[in-house]
């Protein structure tokens, strides 16, 4: 994806000096970047700023806003809404994990033992982007329905029994529980983890296990020291790719969970778009932005890979 | 024993056809749902097979002006994003100017922040300038979002280009433009059409920010949203059971041709 | 004399450089008209700059590139009466090989260009493939592709950068004797860079050897090959033995040099340093002008040859020839290649050995040279230095 830190090789700066540059459009560069970069400019930089002031603002809809620099705010939506934003990471980061342990064997599999069905088995990995992904979810409605033949066998091999006692289901429902939303997490942004695996994965020369094998290592021995390790870029950004999207996510939330597990992106969007508190709706969003952007830079940071995503 | 060291060889492939299972689980179900009969407003629990929706798939009112909506916007969100990400990538790729960690950061971070932050802050840049939501606002944010990941995929394409093709283009007596036109723009044109391609599935696909940045106009993803409230008809599934065979054909048929090219060469 | 002059290649003073980095150090080049011309040196040394400023595709830092009469210094490459077969070809993948060879033409609003690509695939041999695309071609047909390409437009100069560096060794041998052939046919100028001396020296008229940024030598291979003025030129076309030597005496033609306990002889002409009588000099010969002879037989040895002793250290059987190495008091691995002709039994690793040849094989350098310079080991340290300046 994109490399953030291929630093611009130095410039050949001191170049002609006897003769004045006969160069072709010195400016065209900064033509071609014009455009689309005023649009990010102007509809995703500026408007952070409109929220960071709208955070800040007091009044009502009626009388209308003012910049007061009432942080008292952020404090309140902190106060108030804690277990929202630690909902959030647990969920977000469970379902991260799963994908992660879920995705991985697909992603070997495409890459190293698919042979002649690797693109068939790629494409059923990306098709299902191209069905909506609110009818996908609301499938999961029917596949846990209560009574259905999932949570039914889920009971009788007691699993369930097992996960109320963790206290991620209720009863005999899985349906509007944290585990129907992890699961939804989990699928939704699955794609997102195995694709960029894969991508990695694929590069990784196939010689590299025979002579890893010749050089006495067991299969698994192999994988820990010779594949994983090299298929870190792919694990990096896969996790980034799928806990940023889901730890903002609401419609998993909102369509498989219940009121006990909503996230932080219910209460943005409720404060939003039905109670219409925009100074809370602003600083919640930006306490997650702040919270997502410190989790993936020291993230980024730790796993050493800074060349990603 | 036998049968213990098969399992052990062949655990990978069990456990990746697993979560492929998973993955395709729902989508076997929304074809199945969608011959159902289903008795209540919601389509969730199977009654009959009808072959009813099929039949009438815009027989839900609202349904098919919504997708009709989700496709003009689709359309043009493709057309804006892969023509400015294209510009972007191209000058990232192929000039050297200050500022560039900046314009990379720039691309990057809309593909790093959660959809609801963006849709949150965007709509408070509309409420402010008190700008009428709907079709407009709908476009200019996908176009916003959708312009990070075009430029991804045509950079990806131009990096890999070897730069002599143009200089020998230049060398063969091809002005600037002619060399752009001639040769630049055909071998990077597999990369924008990826661009395109992702452009136009996020678009149609999305939900969230255009939930914020709607105002009373209702797309696709909308309709379905709105319907999970109210009641959820049996033609959802249709054009989602729809969407996924035009989409897997489409790849396909992608796929017959490249083969047969790969042949030819041979 | 009305000699056609518009294929001349004069460089002046021309020169590149790279932020502190010199690529191309001030230069003045003459190739005349109709010539093979080369310019060979390691990666790195600025043949490939050189070339691309000829092209037109790198701006000189200074001086100036004129084509005949014509100062085309600030002429875009595409107005420049000259094409260029790239490294590695750069055909262009998504036309097929008709359309490749024909890029020129139309950019150049010519319609009717069925014709002379017929012709010009014909030249190279490749009336049946011209429907294909470039990767369906092997390695060589893609080189003569890139060749026909840049020919069709009749160029003033046709430049070559490595254009063989892809092949194998034996499509090689063969390309290079077409590629002359080629020359000689159309009879325009070509420049060749080359990293490669056996190609250099097949192919060209005259050898530019080219070291950081300068060219080192000039002129005929034969010339380059038997009178190297530098360690880097001798060391860079074939091998050479060094011996380290004191000028003795100097009487007309011929200069007596004392080198351990011997003397050796070298004729004047063949000495490119000042050699006073005292001074110091670096007596070369090539390790095929050597003969080799058991000490036991010494005495059989003409009188009038240059002479040193030593005891073989190594010897490898490679089939045309046997090559030794010689450890002697003047010059630790001398390196010796005999012809299979009458194989000496004697001459084994350990044996004492007199080393002698002709004096008009010695050649003699400025002493305050690397010996090393222009090896395999010293190579690449400036590509090195351009890789960090770009």
């Amino acid at each position: 994806m994109t490399t953030l830190t291929d630093a611009p090789p130095a410039a050949p700066e001191s170049a002609p000096k006897e003769r004045p540059p006969r160069r072709r459009g010195r400016l065209t560069p900064y033509w071609l970047l014009l455009p689309g970069l005023l649009w990010l400019v102007v509809f995703f930089a500026l408007p952070m700023v409109y929220q960071a002031s709208t955070s800040v603002q007091t009044g009502s809809l009626e009388e209308g806003y003012q910049v007061t620099w009432h942080f008292a705010t952020y404090w309140d939506a902190l106060t108030d809404y804690w277990p929202q934003f630690l909902r959030s990471i647990a969920y977000a980061g469970t379902a991260t994990i799963l994908c992660l342990l879920l995705g991985y064997p697909l992603a070997y599999l495409i890459a190293f033992r698919a042979g002649r069905w690797r693109n068939l088995i790629l494409i059923l990995v990306i098709a299902p982007f191209f069905t909506s992904f609110l009818i996908r979810t609301l499938a999961w409605k029917t596949i846990l329905a209560d009574g259905g033949p999932v949570v039914g066998a889920l009971n009788s091999l007691h699993v369930l029994d097992v996960t109320s006692w963790l206290g991620v289901t209720a009863g005999d429902r899985v349906l509007a529980t944290p585990l129907a939303v992890v699961c939804g997490l989990t699928y939704n942004f699955l794609p997102f983890m195995i694709l960029p695996l894969y991508t990695s994965l694929e590069r990784i020369d196939g010689r590299l296990h025979e002579a890893s094998g010749d050089l006495y290592a067991r299969p698994f021995t192999t994988f820990r020291r010779v594949t994983f390790p090299l298929s870190m870029p792919g694990v990096v950004s896969g996790t980034l790719l799928t806990f940023i999207p889901a730890s903002g996510d609401y419609v998993n939330a909102d369509l498989l969970g219940s009121t006990d597990t909503r996230m932080v992106g219910n209460v943005i969007q409720t404060q939003f778009l039905r109670i219409l508190d925009y100074p809370t709706a602003a600083a919640l969003s930006f306490i997650l932005m702040a919270g997502i952007l410190a989790i993936v830079t020291l993230y980024i940071r730790k796993s050493g890979t800074e060349d990603l995503v | 024993m036998a049968l213990v060291r098969w399992f052990k060889r062949h655990l990978v492939v069990i456990a990746g056809l697993l979560t492929l299972g998973y993955l395709l689980l729902p989508n076997i179900v929304v074809t199945v749902f969608s011959f159902n009969n289903p008795k209540g407003r919601f389509n969730y629990e199977w009654q009959e097979f009808s072959t009813e929706a099929w039949t009438d798939p815009c027989g839900v009112a609202d349904m098919c002006g919504s997708l009709s909506l989700s496709l003009r916007i689709a359309a043009w969100a493709t057309v804006g994003a892969t023509v400015l990400g294209t510009m972007i990538a191209f000058a990232l790729v192929r000039y050297r100017f200050r500022a560039r960690g900046a314009v990379n950061s720039l691309i990057f971070l809309p593909m790093a922040m959660p959809e609801v932050v963006m849709a949150a802050s965007l709509l408070t840049l509309f409420l402010n300038l008190g700008a009428q939501l709907g079709f407009w606002t709908i476009l200019i944010a996908h176009i916003m979002f959708c312009l990070s990941f075009v430029v991804t995929a045509v950079k990806a394409r131009v990096m890999s280009m070897d730069p002599r093709l143009e200089q020998a283009a230049q060398d063969l007596y091809a002005g600037p433009v002619q060399t752009f036109l001639r040769v630049t723009l055909p071998i990077a044109a597999p990369g924008i059409a990826a661009g395109a391609l992702l452009a136009f599935a996020l678009s149609f696909d999305d939900f969230i920010i255009t939930n914020f940045n709607a105002g009373s106009t209702v797309t696709f993803p909308m309709f379905v949203w709105g319907s999970a409230q109210r009641g959820t008809p049996v033609q959802i599934n249709v054009i989602g059971t729809a969407m996924f065979i035009v989409a897997v054909l489409f790849v396909l048929a992608g796929m017959v041709i490249g083969n047969r090219r790969n042949r030819q060469k041979a | 004399m009305t000699k056609d002059s518009s294929g001349d290649v004069r460089l002046s003073g021309i020169s590149k450089t790279y932020g502190a980095f010199t690529a191309v150090h001030p230069l003045d080049l003459t190739v005349p008209q109709g010539s093979f011309f080369a310019l060979l040196g390691a990666s790195g040394c600025g043949k490939t700059t050189t070339l691309r400023m000829i092209a037109g595709l790198e701006e000189p830092s200074g001086g100036t590139v004129s084509l005949g009469e014509q100062d085309v210094t600030n002429l875009p490459p595409y107005k420049r009466p000259v094409n260029t077969v790239f490294q590695s070809y750069a055909l262009f993948p998504h036309l097929d090989i008709f359309e490749n060879v024909a890029f020129g033409l139309r950019r150049r609003g010519i319609k009717s260009v069925k014709k002379q690509v017929e012709d010009m695939l014909e030249l190279v041999q490749l009336g049946e493939q011209a429907r294909k695309k470039p990767h369906q071609l092997s390695g060589g047909q893609q080189q003569r592709v890139a060749v026909a390409r840049a020919l069709i437009n009749h160029p003033k100069v046709l430049l070559l950068d490595e254009p063989l560096g892809a092949l194998d060794l034996k499509l090689r041998r063969q390309m290079q004797l077409e590629l002359k052939r080629i020359q000689t046919e159309v009879g325009i100028t070509f420049v060749h860079v080359t990293h490669d001396q056996e190609e250099a020296m097949t192919m060209a008229d005259t050898v530019a050897v080219m070291n950081a940024g300068r060219v080192e030598q000039l002129g005929s291979p034969a010339d380059l090959y038997e009178n190297p003025r530098t360690t880097f030129v001798a060391n860079f076309l074939g091998t050479s033995n060094f011996i380290e030597a004191e000028v003795d005496t100097r009487s007309g033609d011929e200069i007596v040099l004392r080198a351990g306990g011997g003397k050796l002889v070298l004729p004047g002409a063949r000495c490119s340093a000042p050699a006073a009588v005292g001074g110091k000099v670096l007596v070369g010969v090539r390790p095929e002008k050597i003969s080799l002879t058991h000490a036991d037989e010494a005495g059989g040895i003409p009188e009038g040859r240059n002479r040193i002793t030593g005891r073989i250290a190594d010897s490898s059987f490679i089939g045309v020839s046997t090559q030794y190495v010689v450890d002697s008091p003047v010059c630790p691995e001398f390196e010796v290649y005999a012809q299979n002709i009458d194989r000496d039994p004697r001459l084994v690793p350990g044996a004492e050995v007199v080393l002698h040849w002709n004096p008009a094989h010695t050649f003699g350098l400025d002493a305050a040279q690397s010996l090393l310079a222009g090896t395999t080991g010293s190579a690449g340290i400036e590509t090195v230095a351009e890789e960090a300046a770009r």
